[in-house]
């Protein structure tokens, strides 16, 4: 599958491939974040180095589309519990996050064709992209993951956009692993206005639980202000514990400085499962300062508000410096 | 592990060494296909050129322009976009951000080849008075004009339009300044980054 995904990405760029330097873009980003766990009594580190590249294939007539690619080497320091790509708590991986083509060139009725490993077309993530950030949608605890392999068609007509995926549920393999696969799309008003509403569903099996979502999301800005809120209903249906319904909510509240280089944010989530005695309620507050075009230093605290008197609740700090050169 | 790491850094050692590296690689405009349709309705394609816009060329800018800055996000790869009819150039787009009360504003500034302004529609505004900067009476202050005519609408501060212009802009002066400004940055960066390959098609 890997081969089949590789041949067609190369079929698309090859007429572009004499010139690849021409209209290419890319920064190396680094990125160290310190993460001290209080529920685990534990500190963290992890430590990313890695490439961003976004290129326009253009022919002598015109453009053909894009790619973007971002390829990670990650390295964990006593970071439990550990991620799924990773092996133990100071393990190391390449990871490649964003890749992927997406045709631009065909007619006006025929939407843009996406190939390759991207962010699953759902909610807040899909014009918000938080690959690299503390700031968080929990696209990746909501659907099973946030990037996967695969295809899609997606548009932005003159009122509204939309983007449809069938993925392989792999996660970061490009393959089916047991069954698994997704279906993610969204339609909303378009992502640049003041005001966007959008509607997603999820149907997809991935890591042996059966996941069916249906969600709202909506951003609102005034002046400097931003209002984000997410809804979703579903359902995860385990092989052997049967089906639960899920509720999940998330509604944040931002403020940028006029020169956007200061950003603070407050968030609160309600994530209720049917079969728990009481909703997950959490508080995240976190603020980003951006010294320049290269060097950002972000700072964000989680805590958990209620929870099971017998367990530790979530609390969460996290610093990060990016930079970009 | 160790091998890894090796590898890693000889590789980015290796792109180092091969050109320019840019410090954001994003894209200016949301959508270009729908956005460029949007002002050359008639387009069939558009062309992408990019170029970078380092320190020499903020340097360029202040001195043409004095009193006047890049925001820091304006600096890096920059794309300016042929509105194609076939094999025909229409004209040209390019996204600017202007720093304004409300945020900033990015605005979508068409270019016909002569590089005056043909039109423009915001990719972002949160001024309360952006209703009024999409008017005709708004705009024509800007369409039809070129780099040195725009030149003449700014005052002795080098910042803000002639009073006489923000008459005309009604009860938006500040938006007044902000797109002056914007239209006038455009020009020049269109001209001196661009100015070559245009001259050529």
């Amino acid at each position: 599958m890997k081969f089949f995904f590789t041949a067609l990405l190369m079929i698309a760029i090859a007429p572009c491939h004499a010139d690849f330097t021409q209209n290419l873009r890319w920064s190396l980003d680094a990125s160290a974040r310190l993460n001290q766990n209080e529920a685990l009594e534990n500190t963290s580190r992890i430590y990313a180095l890695g490439l961003d590249t976004h290129k326009v294939f253009t022919l002598s007539k015109g453009d053909i589309g894009y790619g973007v690619g971002q390829v990670y080497y990650t390295k964990l320091s006593n970071h439990i519990p550990v991620p799924f790509l990773f092996t133990s708590k100071d393990d190391s991986e390449f990871i490649i996050r964003e890749a992927h083509v997406n045709y631009t060139a065909g007619p006006n009725w025929l939407p843009n064709i996406r190939l390759g490993h991207f962010t699953l077309p759902f909610g807040l993530e899909e014009s918000i992209d938080t690959n690299g950030r503390l700031l968080d949608y929990y696209h990746g605890k909501n659907l099973g993951t946030k990037l996967d392999w695969g295809f899609g068609f997606n548009k932005v007509l003159s009122q509204i956009e939309y983007s449809v995926s069938y993925t392989l549920g792999g996660k970061n393999k490009a393959k089916s692993v047991d069954g698994s696969y997704a279906i993610t799309g969204r339609i909303g008003s378009l992502s640049h206005l003041d005001f966007v509403i959008g509607l997603s569903f999820f149907e997809g099996k991935i890591d042996g639980i059966s996941r069916k979502r249906l969600a709202l999301d909506w951003q609102y800005y005034w002046g400097t202000w931003g209002f984000l809120g997410e809804l979703a209903l579903g359902e995860n249906n385990k092989q052997l514990q049967g089906g639960a319904k899920e509720k999940y909510s998330l509604f944040e509240l931002n403020k940028t400085s006029i020169n956007e280089q200061f950003k603070l944010y407050g968030q609160f989530i309600i994530r209720d499962r049917e079969n728990k005695p009481s909703a997950d309620t959490l508080v995240n507050i976190g603020f980003s300062y951006q010294f320049n075009t290269q060097l950002e230093l972000s700072i964000s605290g989680g805590k958990q508000i209620n929870g099971p008197s017998m367990a530790k609740k979530q609390q969460l700090a996290r610093v990060q410096i990016r930079v970009r050169y | 592990m160790n091998i890894r790491f090796i590898s890693l850094i000889l590789i980015l050692m290796l792109i180092l060494l091969s050109g320019n590296v840019n410090a954001i690689a994003y894209c200016s405009l949301r959508d270009p296909v729908s956005q460029i349709a949007q002002l050359y309705p008639q387009k069939t394609n558009q062309l992408s050129i990019v170029k970078a816009v380092d320190d020499n060329i903020r340097s360029q800018v202040q001195f043409a322009l004095p009193r006047n800055d890049l925001h820091f996000s304006e600096l890096g790869q920059h794309t300016l976009y042929i509105a194609m009819f076939g094999k025909e150039s229409l004209g040209y787009v390019h996204v600017r951000s202007e720093q304004s009360d409300w945020g900033l504003v990015e605005i979508v500034w068409a270019i016909d080849k002569d590089l005056r302004i043909r039109d423009f529609v915001f990719q972002r505004c949160r001024s309360p008075k952006k209703k009024i900067a999409e008017e005709g009476g708004f705009k024509n202050i800007f369409i039809g004009k070129n780099y040195q005519e725009l030149k003449t609408l700014l005052s002795d501060d080098g910042v803000t339009a002639k009073k006489d212009v923000l008459i005309i802009a009604q009860s938006a002066p500040e938006l007044a300044n902000v797109v002056l400004r914007c239209a006038l940055k455009t020009l020049l960066l269109t001209d001196i980054l661009w100015g070559e390959e245009l001259e050529k098609l």
